[in-house]
């Protein structure tokens, strides 16, 4: 098993561009979801009062996190669910295992959650001696692979089906086959029995609905249903900014999500479950745990910018608009979240100390602000992020404290402006070749920012006249 | 004051923070709680049949639909939809039904089309079951939607765990919005303990992004519009 960190995105990004086969398959993932997205958009004509008031509500639902929380659960726990509280990840692993454990449970079928892969639950469930499978199929055969997701939505983007018939024939022992129904009939076997013989269900929550205590779960597949309905014991985890308000703002968020995440009108599934059955000859679970996780969250409540961190509702949009991710994918960023959102998420719950490369892993084009359901201003996060990390490295801050206020003194001054544009005519002579100015290596001894921004690109020589020389000759020409 | 209870801990950190972000809050943040109220305009008319816009909604997101009248025509399309997946591999042998009373009533003519009727079989026995016929609760046309809920009916397990799920629905309890659905289903401040939506049969696109029906739920969804 070899998995990226964020400290080393830089190489990460470059080793990914040189996989052929990835950007192929991420070419064809976020162009298609792209489009699909964009017409599912086209087919609702208020899509912008949609995402107007999605955010609204979010921006609410922040604003008065405690008091919506604490309705939520107080809800929910009238009808017979138990909550858990854990400030960072290792107290809801430890949550998790000590609730299996005390009912007996060794075997675990898992639905497709992020929350859970933020605390790597499943390292710490296997180390208590648990078997725990993941059901939804692209984690599953991520599992298998022994590798971690690259898409929010669809985990397995990086594999090949030959890939993945290779993985089938050696750890389930089927013939190769390319028959991408036959992969999925083959999945869909082994884990029946898997969730046949369960003790403990454990999925994710899409939104917690604070009016009624209700938790909301959307998929295609079936996995979340027969997780959240076949053990006696169903451990829902979510993050503390999951909640909304009202019944009736499902409406808004049931819009949004699968056009955004799939272009589809509706998933195949919701699940909307309130606490537990009544009698118990019912059907479904016993039990209902919820663990509220913290982990970093509660502090993006400090300011308005990184607060909006916490509207996102996991769509995977931001990730398909990219185009850092539509080139590298979700491994290079080293993070459970890739993409814009994991960009300005990622520092944000683990520190910037380790990612700080990872607010850079963006030209700033705006393309995930158009397109995120809940309008939440990624390049304006990023900005805050990189001032951030500028703010707290001193010895950067000296040099280029220096160089912008130079800039900004030759900018500003009319003749110091002209003679820069002089000096650089008179000297460019000797870095142009073939009418542009290549690699600069000897520059690279000299100033080291010059050497870098050609490094990768051709930079146009200064123009033999200026916009004014030429604007003053032409006229005098027409007079 | 030193604070050991999780909760507490976390919801003292969440109102900390919030109170640290008043001073920048001014200049970014409007509250919106009371405009949130007001239901978002729904765009749609009333369509002139809401049955034809179900079926259609339904049949996009590969589901089948029949329209019928009265018992004997129900009977006559189970039968109808049991005799086609005989020639398949699907070929059904045993049915799991859930236990609503238009159910219940039809248990006796449809068992003469199969070799095992149950009504809702336990959950460890539901594998070896071929179809699941359940009725459902309402409809929403504008995306072809089976609304289930747990209060009502045991249909929760037979609509998930065979292959093939035959769902019953009354033309008058079609909605036309998802909206007009959800406030329906909300009832004296409470809404049922388990409530199901389903658009079609079970669907993946995890491998190369290829298309496959059925993959943990049902491969097949036929819903019978009982006028």
């Amino acid at each position: 098993m070899n998995h990226l960190t964020s400290e080393t995105f830089d190489d990460n990004a470059r080793a990914a561009l040189d996989d052929v086969q990835l950007r192929g398959a991420l070419r064809n993932a976020t162009s298609l979801f792209g489009k699909r997205r964009l017409a599912a958009a086209a087919g609702l004509q208020n899509w912008e009062e949609l995402r107007n008031r999605a955010r609204s509500i979010k921006d609410d639902v922040l604003l008065h996190l405690d008091q919506y929380l604490e309705q939520f659960v107080a809800n929910a726990e009238s009808r017979g669910a138990k909550f858990h509280w854990a400030r960072d990840a290792s107290e809801a692993n430890a949550i998790i295992c000590k609730l299996i454990q005390d009912r007996g449970g060794r075997k675990i079928v898992k639905s497709k959650s992020m929350t859970t892969e933020e605390t790597h639950l499943n390292v710490a469930l296997e180390a208590a001696g648990m078997q725990v499978v993941e059901t939804d199929l692209g984690e599953y055969i991520i599992q298998l692979a022994e590798e971690t997701p690259s898409h929010i939505i669809v985990p397995a983007i990086h594999k090949t089906k030959r890939q993945i018939s290779e993985l089938f024939t050696s750890e389930l022992g089927i013939p190769p086959t390319d028959d991408v129904d036959k992969l999925t009939a083959t999945a869909r076997a082994t884990l029946r029995d898997r969730f046949a013989e369960a003790d403990v269900g454990i999925s994710g929550v899409n939104f917690g609905i604070a009016e009624t205590g209700t938790i909301l779960i959307v998929e295609n597949e079936g996995n979340i249903r027969l997780t959240t309905s076949l053990p006696r014991t169903h451990i829902a985890v979510m993050g503390i900014e999951k909640v909304l308000p009202r019944f009736a703002d499902v409406d808004v968020f049931l819009k949004l999500l699968p056009r955004s995440g799939t272009g589809q009108r509706l998933t195949t599934y919701q699940s909307f479950i309130t606490g537990v059955k009544q009698n118990a000859a019912d059907e479904g679970p016993d039990e209902l745990h919820v663990v509220i996780l913290d982990n970093g969250r509660s502090r993006m409540l400090a300011h308005p910018i990184t607060r909006q961190s916490l509207a996102c509702i996991r769509c995977g949009a931001c990730l398909n608009a990219c185009p850092v991710y539509q080139q590298i994918g979700g491994h290079a960023y080293g993070s459970v979240y890739p993409g814009p959102i994991g960009a300005v998420i990622t520092p944000q719950l683990v520190g910037l100390k380790k990612t700080a490369q990872l607010p850079y892993a963006s030209s700033l084009c705006g393309a995930c602000r158009e397109v995120c359901p809940v309008k939440i201003d990624i390049p304006q996060l990023l900005l805050h992020l990189r001032s951030e990390i500028t703010e707290a490295s001193v010895n950067k801050r000296r040099s280029e404290q220096f160089a912008f206020k130079l800039w900004a003194r030759v900018m500003t001054s009319n003749w110091l402006y002209r003679m820069s544009g002089e000096v650089g005519r008179l000297f460019q002579r000797f870095v142009v070749h073939n009418g542009k100015i290549g690699k600069l290596e000897k520059a690279g001894i000299l100033a080291p920012p010059l050497a870098a921004w050609t490094s990768g690109r051709d930079l146009r020589p200064i123009e033999k006249k200026t916009f004014r020389e030429r604007w003053h000759s032409e006229l005098k020409r027409h007079d | 004051m030193k604070i050991t209870n999780a909760r507490e801990e976390i919801l003292h950190s969440i109102r900390t923070n919030l109170a640290a972000s008043v001073v920048f809050d001014v200049n970014y943040t409007t509250d919106h709680a009371a405009q949130n109220e007001q239901p978002v305009p729904a765009l749609k008319p009333n369509p002139e049949s809401l049955v034809e816009l179900f079926a259609e909604s339904l049949e996009a997101v590969d589901g089948h639909c029949v329209v019928v009248e009265g018992h004997a025509e129900t009977v006559e399309a189970i039968k109808k939809i049991i005799a086609g997946l005989r020639s398949t591999k699907l070929n059904p042998r045993r049915v799991a039904v859930s236990d609503s009373l238009e159910i219940k009533d039809l248990i006796e003519s449809i068992s003469s089309a199969v070799e095992e009727v149950e009504m809702t079989p336990i959950a460890a026995d539901l594998f070896s079951f071929d179809v699941g016929i359940s009725s459902v609760q309402a409809g929403i046309a504008e995306t072809g939607t089976l609304v289930l809920e747990a209060d009502r009916e045991r249909n929760r397990l037979v609509s998930l765990v065979p292959p093939v799920h035959i769902a019953i629905l009354d033309a008058s309890k079609i909605f036309n919005t998802l909206g007009e659905t959800l406030a329906a289903l909300y009832r004296d401040g409470k809404v049922s303990q388990a409530i199901t939506f389903i658009s079609g049969p079970s669907r993946t696109a995890d491998i190369e992004l290829t298309l496959a029906i059925g993959v943990h739920g049902p491969q097949e969804l036929f819903v019978i519009i009982r006028r």
